[in-house]
């Protein structure tokens, strides 16, 4: 795939930026011209990003109002923003615990809301910039066991609108990706709480087959880039076809 | 922590399974009701009431549930 410099001298946070979506999204960004910094938890896996990026790095907790300050504190002003860290406890309601439900609500809807606040506030986002958050086909179906996560993903996707209308004015956009299930989730999945037969069954409702990383992040540069300057307020479902199935 | 009560909550977590009809040597992979979302059942039952972290593998790879018990026990 030709990589076009449709980012170039962009500067763009990636929050999440360990993650195996998180990670390709860093990449593609860099590959397209971008000035990126990475954040994350993992301090050693970040460090290592940021070397190989040639960027920055914040390694902070961002479910910690003060790991935000820090990051915020940190960084120069941004032309775009994308949030991609996320937990997805899988349980059905029976026995979802208070700790995974409050944990999966504060880090996949408020904690990518405030970290735009207080952005604003600091006055870091420049005019023009866009926000990218990774929603999920969760958000729009329903599926045993993910009840904290889809409202966590639907919750996410009605913020945007809002936020979206709020920051025209200024030429900022705001918008989110619905992925499907790509490669990484499925070696996660696997390891976790799904059984094989289940991610079979699961497959099978994607007319494009399974996913790549890099096919979100080829979405999200499209939305941080000018290519969609009169784009806001949407989830884009990057999915295979699977939401029109 | 006993087998018993283990038994007593996989009867529960499991959808169409009757009360008290379960015994540590049934296979629960042969349960009629044992599909895709018993398995995740499961696992997060054993998380909540046993504080473990089941793999889908697991719960595969054991047999019965004595030796199911063996794996969360011990």
């Amino acid at each position: 795939m030709t990589v076009s410099a449709n980012l170039k001298n962009r500067q763009i946070l990636v929050v999440g930026a360990t993650g195996g979506l998180g990670s390709a999204i860093a990449r593609q960004l860099k590959e397209e011209g971008a000035s990126v910094v990475v954040s994350g938890r993992n301090t050693e896996k970040l460090a290592a990003m940021a070397e190989e990026l040639g960027g920055d790095s914040v390694a902070i907790d961002l479910a910690d109002a003060e790991g935000r300050v820090q990051l915020v504190d940190a960084i120069g002003a941004l032309d775009g923003v994308v949030y991609a860290a996320g937990v997805a406890p899988v349980a059905p309601v029976r026995y979802l615990k208070d700790a995974d439900l409050e944990a999966c609500l504060n880090l996949n809807t408020a904690v990518p809301l405030l970290l735009v606040r207080d952005l604003l506030k600091k006055k870091k986002l420049n005019a023009g910039a866009s926000i990218v958050w990774l929603s999920s086909v969760a958000s729009r179906r329903g599926t045993a066991g993910y009840a904290a996560y889809a409202a966590s993903k639907a919750a996410l996707e009605a913020s945007g609108r809002c936020l979206a209308l709020e920051l025209a004015s200024k030429g900022m956009r705001v918008n989110c990706i619905a992925p499907g299930m790509i490669e990484t989730d499925m070696t996660e999945a696997a390891a976790k709480r799904i059984s094989d037969e289940a991610l079979a069954e699961h497959l099978k409702a994607y007319p494009l087959g399974v996913g790549q990383s890099s096919d979100v992040a080829a979405a999200t540069s499209f939305l941080l880039s000018e290519a969609s300057r009169w784009v806001t307020g949407i989830t884009l479902p990057v999915d295979g076809g699977f939401s029109i199935n | 922590m006993s087998l018993e009560k283990f038994i007593e909550d996989f009867e529960e977590a499991v959808e169409d399974v009757e009360p008290g009809s379960l015994t540590a040597t049934t296979k629960y992979l042969d349960l009629e009701a044992w599909d895709s979302l018993a398995v995740l059942t499961v696992i997060a039952m054993v998380d909540v009431e046993y504080d473990v972290r089941l793999k889908a593998e697991t719960l595969k790879a054991s047999d019965t549930l004595e030796a199911l018990y063996a794996q969360i026990s011990g």
